[in-house]
């Protein structure tokens, strides 16, 4: 057993779940959306990347833009055909499920049918050099899915807490009533949160994609992961789901090294089951500071 | 002095609940006008449906020369941007604040009009000279300020907008005496050049004298209304 091996491991898968996570947590808060659709968006921005390099050019830069710039636009598609027209009416968090789900197996047979079902692969991104620090190998597509993934998340985290439209979304995310009170639309802001989110997604799309092949159904797995991991940090939380993706990423590669892969959702909801009998709300939950008195 | 407000034959309610029955009231510029009522009798269901944030409505709500009612059965919220644009000012009963952001970010949400939001520097200002204790308090997360100074943040942030119409819903409610008086003593202290205001409140004592009409409101309609001349004769004798 090689615990560096198995750290490095979880950090990053932490990254790339944690990505979708955040994605998930933002839109279930400010949209009260729980978009199952994200399996769809990361197949689609996967897709989206690969015929950038195939036709366009195979420039790491422009490859990586490609897949979170598809993924956006797979957000927004989203938002216009299930949130636009959905959310206000009755029951909408029931329906919205149901409606994105259908996105998700909808558009991942759209893109069997249009694509193949034969894998593709992305070129090379970051490289193939390797840095040893202490005895421990990093390869280069390890470090660039762990940077990829801070800088973005950082970025967005300040852009939320400095511009004016990111106030718009935090406000959405605590008390959309009050929102509508003081003039923020619902519906647009529906699609920046939206465009937002499917961006996050399309990254994690085109970082897994350095270690897995794109296939129609690819999305199916991060969405899982994606969708449990928001739920243990809390729904709606961005830093819950951020700890929660460190604690199930390390869980992951723990258990993928000493029992083996096909064990990997057991261990997973075992702990998210255990962890939310002993705090219903999650990890933000515990997070949650009460007044001062 | 124009008209701001013009409801014409209002009703409103939520699902098979119909709160308001019928109602017409008319408001005009530079008039300070009190609602009293008791409890569910429609006050805050009136200033809902002027936001468009009931379940459902029917009548013509004109406000500042536009229709901005009309039958609507679904949808709460869906137009209240555009009214809130419009130059409406609601600060709602229990405050309605957005409990993980700091005092500063709350009166810039209320400037978010984009008129408004270029200025917010000096709208802020304003605000703080009227409620000064939040002043050392810019920084600091609502979900740990006091009742009262979450009142202020309330009221601050609708008045970080030039509204055409204020509509502040029971103010004092649930304070101390003694701040619930401050707190209505800033709302007084507004200037309504070209707009006008609307406070619900039960407690009468603090309204008499001091508006310009006070008007009574009793399951779902407007019932009498007393001038500012007749409520002053009426504290004399």
């Amino acid at each position: 057993m090689d615990i560096e091996f198995i750290l490095i491991n979880g950090i990053v898968i932490a990254c790339i779940y944690g990505l979708i996570a955040v994605a998930v947590s933002i839109t279930w808060s400010s949209l009260g959306l729980l978009n199952l659709g994200y399996g769809f968006i990361f197949a689609f921005a996967g897709y989206g990347a690969y015929v950038t390099s195939r036709s366009l050019s195979e420039y790491p830069p422009v490859v990586l833009a490609a897949g979170v710039l598809v993924g956006a636009v797979g957000g927004v598609i989203i938002c216009a055909l299930i949130f636009i027209p959905l959310h206000e009416k009755p029951n909408f968090t029931v329906r919205g499920m149901v409606g994105t789900l259908a996105i998700s197996l909808i558009g991942s047979q759209g893109l069997l049918w249009w694509f193949g079902p034969r894998n593709k692969a992305l070129p090379e991104i970051f490289g193939r050099w390797q840095v040893e620090i202490g005895g421990t190998v990093l390869t280069s597509d390890k470090i660039g899915i762990v940077v990829c993934s801070i800088v973005m998340l950082i970025l967005i985290v300040r852009w939320m807490r400095s511009s004016r439209r990111g106030l718009e979304i935090r406000a959405m995310m605590m008390n959309p009533h009050a929102a509508s009170i003081v003039g923020i639309g619902i519906r647009k802001t529906g699609f920046y949160v939206m465009g937002i989110t499917g961006a996050m997604t399309g990254l994690a799309a085109v970082l897994l994609s350095q270690t897995y092949y794109i296939s129609p159904f690819s999305g199916i797995t991060p969405l899982i992961k994606g969708v449990s991991i928001a739920l243990l940090g809390g729904l709606g939380s961005v830093r819950g789901a951020v700890i929660a993706s460190v604690i199930l990423g390390f869980a992951e590669s723990l258990t993928s090294t000493v029992l083996g892969g096909q064990y990997v959702l057991i261990t997973q909801f075992l702990i998210i089951i255990a962890i939310l009998m002993i705090r219903p709300r999650g990890i933000a939950g515990i997070l949650d500071v009460a007044r001062e008195q | 002095m124009h008209e701001i407000l013009n409801v014409n034959g209002l009703s409103a309610g939520y699902g098979p609940l119909r709160v308001i029955h019928d109602l017409d009231l008319t408001i005009k510029a530079g008039e300070r006008v009190g609602l009293v009522g008791l409890n569910g009798h429609g006050k805050t269901t009136l200033f809902y449906a002027i936001a468009g944030l009931t379940g459902w409505q029917r009548g013509s709500i004109v406000f500042n020369g536009r229709e901005v009612g009309g039958t609507r059965s679904q949808g709460p919220g869906r137009y209240t941007h555009l009214i809130v644009r419009q130059g409406l000012a609601l600060m709602p009963q229990a405050d309605e604040l957005f409990h993980g952001l700091t005092v500063e970010e709350h009166l810039d949400s209320g400037a978010f009009t984009k008129t408004a939001w270029k200025t917010r520097k000096q709208r802020k200002e304003r605000v703080l000279e009227l409620f000064a204790p939040l002043r050392d308090r810019l920084k600091t997360p609502v979900s740990r300020l006091s009742g009262g100074e979450r009142r202020m943040v309330s009221i601050g942030r609708g008045l970080m907008v030039d509204a055409k119409l204020y509509l502040s819903d029971e103010p004092s409610l649930g304070l101390a005496p003694k701040i619930g008086i401050g707190v209505m003593e800033a709302l007084l202290k507004i200037d309504l050049s070209g707009s006008a205001m609307i406070i619900a409140e039960q407690n009468v004592a603090l309204l008499e004298g001091r508006v310009d009409r006070v008007i009574g409101m009793h399951a779902g309609k407007l019932k009498g209304e007393a001038s500012l001349a007749s409520s002053i004769k009426r504290r004399k004798a």
